[in-house]
């Protein structure tokens, strides 16, 4: 054992001593995050717990990565040190819930699966496009989207309130349970999203929606870029349409799948129109699962994905730039284009120069912002995987040395170097 | 002090730096007209480099300023501290660009609410966030308070139509956040700077979002013998998944206001209250939506449902709702406008008890509401003129934020904390919390120089509580 890896175990032994039996310290083969191997998880039973271990964490100088369902994980620049993964699944009791509100508070550890179970019976449904394996406060630090988020909003609109223990130590409250609010700065809305650099998430209030009357899937037939996407943009903005997804090569023909939900008249009238106007016909209704699933996915088995803004007039300009053998998959009503890219080995330096390159000309042909939201470690070295930045890493930087002086979550792994 | 004059008129032009002290008058608050406070000077930019210009002029002779749009806020968030410089961003109102293909529009921060809808609607396309002061408050002002309105029900709040901003910090320096797209590769810095009531920068543009015109509207009126069976009615229409464009009720002594008025709406004065349901989207979908509606509202109680049979009757309707405001100015000089939130599910029991609170005071006590959200706005007209009733009026206002707090809410939903409920922030947050909230403003305003004094309620900063490390000392603090 190295002096540097025996001075962190005792560190670790050293925390643990002080939190005391509210945490549960486990040792194990080391994992990766980000070429980084980490061989300790800490598991703080309750909130108190959770605050106590990241205060200790930076007392004896150490740094540590929020785990959820470790379903966002890649997402981020590589921390530049990370001694322990800070887990949150002691933290899975779904605390509140109010049928006749449609609000919900759960704790970050709850997985989305068993928190729809929890809601599905009363008639709401949860509007987070994350995968049901996915913890609550994964989701929201990773501001995880899917093809439904268009119908469901972005996470920043869904969450009402949040306990966060900040990075020093200090347990904390936001927002509140309730539908309208602005007493005091919107902090849920800095924190989701913030890949638990600024605080770990302990619970969320969350606001539901009511489960549709009616779903129908249909698939558009392959087309031509341009015109798949011109049609997809007329797809995406049907009354009931939640969901609206183009699936291809960059250089080729796109198909679609589209989600209609809402009240029986409204979903068989859009049906109706995609049909006659778009060729479309019943699809699978598993098939927006399929298409978030291929979308979190990275280019098997290495690869490099990203996610690249872009306006509907634009999306056929970013397509045009990408490389032709790129996968896209393209939500036109949420102005987002997903693109992945394999690569030979996880050092394929040339490769991953290429996607990136592909993905900055993309880029600009469209708002001049991407983000790399997976990439093996060799890849991300040296490069900002949350692309151009301007003056918000600045504030970003300022932020982060108020919330986590210490640089005890994930430091150097959000925007900015925050 | 005449350095500083020199100074700001050296940036914008003399004719547009208003310094005596009749000028000053009408500056000295916003729609609180409860909390004052003189400034020195108030200027008028007319585009973002004047901004910067101002505000680095402000921080070199280190006098504090405070932004302002058209000063129709209800929580003193643009009341200045003794000695600020007001910056009064009306003449920055052009409509920078509405592009209707990606459903978007760019506008300067002067740009009057209504006035922005109005230019989107040849393309189809509307702004959602309608606060009742529409005709008259601007974007920037919107975004500083994150506005609502009566619709924020189905389509949200300021916070959900700003995309990307253009921000002078307390610094000067211009930063640009967000993104046309919506999405931001870092921090959602849009969301932290929308609500904050700007103590973190001056928004000099704003990106916002335009949605549709609804295919179809239908406007319901429910009559109801009394404001807690409305409030019930409300709960089962929630509670069954309808998600209306509003739900607002207005009680007796409002319908009484009103009818006594010039917004007269012909409303049933021998009715407790009256709730008005708007439901818009697909046109096929609505038939069945009014039914719903119908049978839960009767369920609840309501004596007589109404569906308005054009555009003139569901004017008519909204008439009750939108001239309350206006018909109260006959029943007192003043009126304090409250706004608080519950979860809707409380909304019967918590209104009931607002008004023995007012009741318990001897107030003439008032209620319309934006019961979908659980939104409530009790309305106290009153003289301050007289000493025992201001008193009682204050007294009254922290009894309801108590009780709307211990049923589970907050003690704003759309107005803002600005000077008007800084101490209350307590009822809600502790100390750890109000702290993560100084962080927030300390990372964009270290020396808190922008707007002091709003949102939290101990002065922490230096510049708060020691004008003097800050050469502040020149000007009278608050």
């Amino acid at each position: 054992m190295s002096a540097a890896e025996s001075a962190r175990v005792d560190a670790l032994q050293a925390l643990a001593r002080e939190v005391g039996a509210g945490l549960e310290s486990l040792r194990h083969e080391p994992v990766s995050i980000d070429g980084i191997a980490v061989s300790t998880t800490l598991r703080p039973r309750d909130g108190d717990a959770l605050a106590r271990t990241v205060r200790a964490l930076g007392q004896q100088g150490l740094a540590a990565v929020p785990l959820g369902g470790g379903r966002h994980l890649e997402l981020g620049n590589a921390p530049r040190r990370v001694d322990a993964l800070l887990c949150t699944s002691h933290l899975a009791a779904v605390e509140d819930f109010e049928p006749a509100e449609g609000v919900c508070h759960a704790g970050a550890g709850t997985r989305l699966g068993a928190l729809r179970e929890r809601i599905a019976p009363a008639g709401w449904e949860l509007p987070l496009d994350a995968p049901d394996d996915a913890t609550l406060g994964g989701a929201l630090a990773a501001g995880a989207v899917g093809p439904r988020t268009q119908g469901y909003g972005a996470p920043r609109d869904v969450v009402l309130g949040l306990e966060v223990v900040l990075g020093s130590g200090e347990r904390t409250r936001c927002g509140g349970r309730v539908v309208k609010n602005v007493t005091g700065y919107d902090l849920p809305k800095l924190y989701t999203g913030s890949c638990g650099t600024l605080g770990v998430i302990e619970g969320a209030w969350l606001r539901l929606r009511p489960r549709p009357a009616c779903t129908r899937v249909l698939g558009l037939p392959e087309r031509a870029a341009a015109d798949a996407l011109a049609r997809g943009v007329a797809a995406a903005r049907l009354q009931s349409a939640r969901a609206c997804a183009l699936r291809g090569r960059a250089g080729e023909a796109l198909s679609g799948v589209v989600e209609l939900a809402g009240a029986e008249e409204s979903v068989e009238r859009d049906a109706r129109w995609l049909a006659r106007e778009q060729g479309a016909s019943d699809a699978d209704a598993q098939a927006p699962l399929r298409v978030r699933a291929e979308q979190l996915a990275t280019a098997a088995p290495h690869g490099v994905r990203f996610r690249i803004p872009a306006l509907p007039t634009q999306l056929a300009g970013v397509l045009d730039a990408l490389d032709p053998q790129a996968q896209v998959i393209v939500y036109p009503g949420l102005c987002l284009c997903y693109a992945s890219f394999p690569l030979a080995s996880p050092d394929d330096a040339a490769g991953a120069e290429r996607a990136f390159a592909s993905v900055a000309a993309a880029a600009r042909a469209a708002l001049g912002t991407f983000r790399c939201e997976s990439a093996p470690p060799d890849a991300k070295r040296g490069r900002e995987v949350f692309g151009p930045l301007g003056g918000e890493a600045a504030l970003a930087r300022a932020l982060k040395s108020r919330f986590d002086p210490h640089g005890v979550l994930s430091p150097g792994r959000f925007a900015g170097g925050a | 002090m005449s350095d500083l004059l020199d100074a700001l008129r050296d940036v914008v032009g003399a004719e547009r730096v208003l310094a005596r002290p009749e000028e000053l008058f009408v500056y000295e608050c916003d729609g609180l007209t409860l909390h004052k406070g003189e400034p020195c000077a108030v200027v008028f930019p007319g585009e973002t480099r004047e901004v910067q210009a101002l505000v680095r002029a402000c921080r070199a002779h280190g006098v504090p300023f405070v932004p302002r749009g058209a000063g129709t806020g209800l929580s003193g968030g643009a009341q200045p501290p003794p000695g600020a410089v007001v910056i009064e961003c009306s003449r920055m109102d052009r409509i920078v660009e509405i592009d209707a293909e990606n459903r978007l529009a760019v506008v300067q921060p002067g740009v009057v609410n209504a006035e922005l809808s109005k230019a989107a609607l040849r393309y189809g396309l509307f702004y959602a966030p309608d606060p009742s002061s529409q005709l008259a408050c601007t974007i920037g002002g919107n975004v500083a308070e994150n506005s609502g309105g009566p619709h924020t029900l189905k389509y949200g709040a300021t916070s959900n139509h700003v995309l990307a901003l253009e921000v002078v910090l307390p610094d000067g320096e211009r930063v640009e956040v967000g993104s046309r797209s919506g999405w931001s590769a870092g921090l959602d810095l849009v969301g932290a700077l929308v609500g904050s009531e700007g103590t973190l920068g001056i928004v000099t543009a704003a990106t916002v979002r335009l949605v549709p015109l609804p295919e179809g509207v239908e406007t319901l009126l429910a009559v109801f013998p009394d404001v807690v069976s409305a409030c019930r009615a409300v709960g089962s229409i929630i509670g069954a998944g309808l998600v209306p464009a509003a739900l607002e009720i207005v009680d007796r002594r409002t319908i009484a206001a009103v009818e006594a008025s010039v917004y007269a709406a012909g409303l049933p004065q021998d009715a407790g209250a009256v709730l008005i349901v708007e439901l818009d989207g697909a046109s096929v979908a609505l038939p069945g939506e009014v039914a719903r509606v119908r049978e839960l509202a009767a369920a609840a109680g309501a004596t007589r449902v109404e569906v308005a049979r054009d555009a003139d009757e569901r004017a008519r309707f909204w008439r009750a709702r939108k001239g309350a405001f206006g018909a109260m100015g006959r029943l007192a000089p003043d009126l304090y406008v409250h706004d608080a939130v519950v979860p809707r599910t409380q909304l019967a029991r918590v209104i009931e008890q607002v008004c023995a609170i007012g009741d318990r005071h001897g107030l003439t006590l008032s209620n319309v509401f934006h019961a979908g959200d659980g939104n409530l706005h009790p309305n106290i007209s009153f003289d301050r003129r007289n000493p025992d009733e201001l008193r009682r009026v204050l007294e009254a206002g922290a009894e309801i934020l108590a009780l709307c707090v211990a049923a589970g809410g907050v003690i704003t939903g759309e107005h803002g904390i600005g000077t008007e409920k800084r101490d209350f922030m307590g009822l809600l947050f502790g100390d750890d919390d109000l702290d993560a909230m100084r962080r927030l403003r300390a990372a964009f305003d270290p020396d808190g120089c922008c707007n002091p004094g709003k949102v939290l309620p101990t002065p922490r900063f230096c510049a708060e509580s020691n004008p003097k490390a800050r050469g502040y000392d020149r000007v009278p603090f608050a």
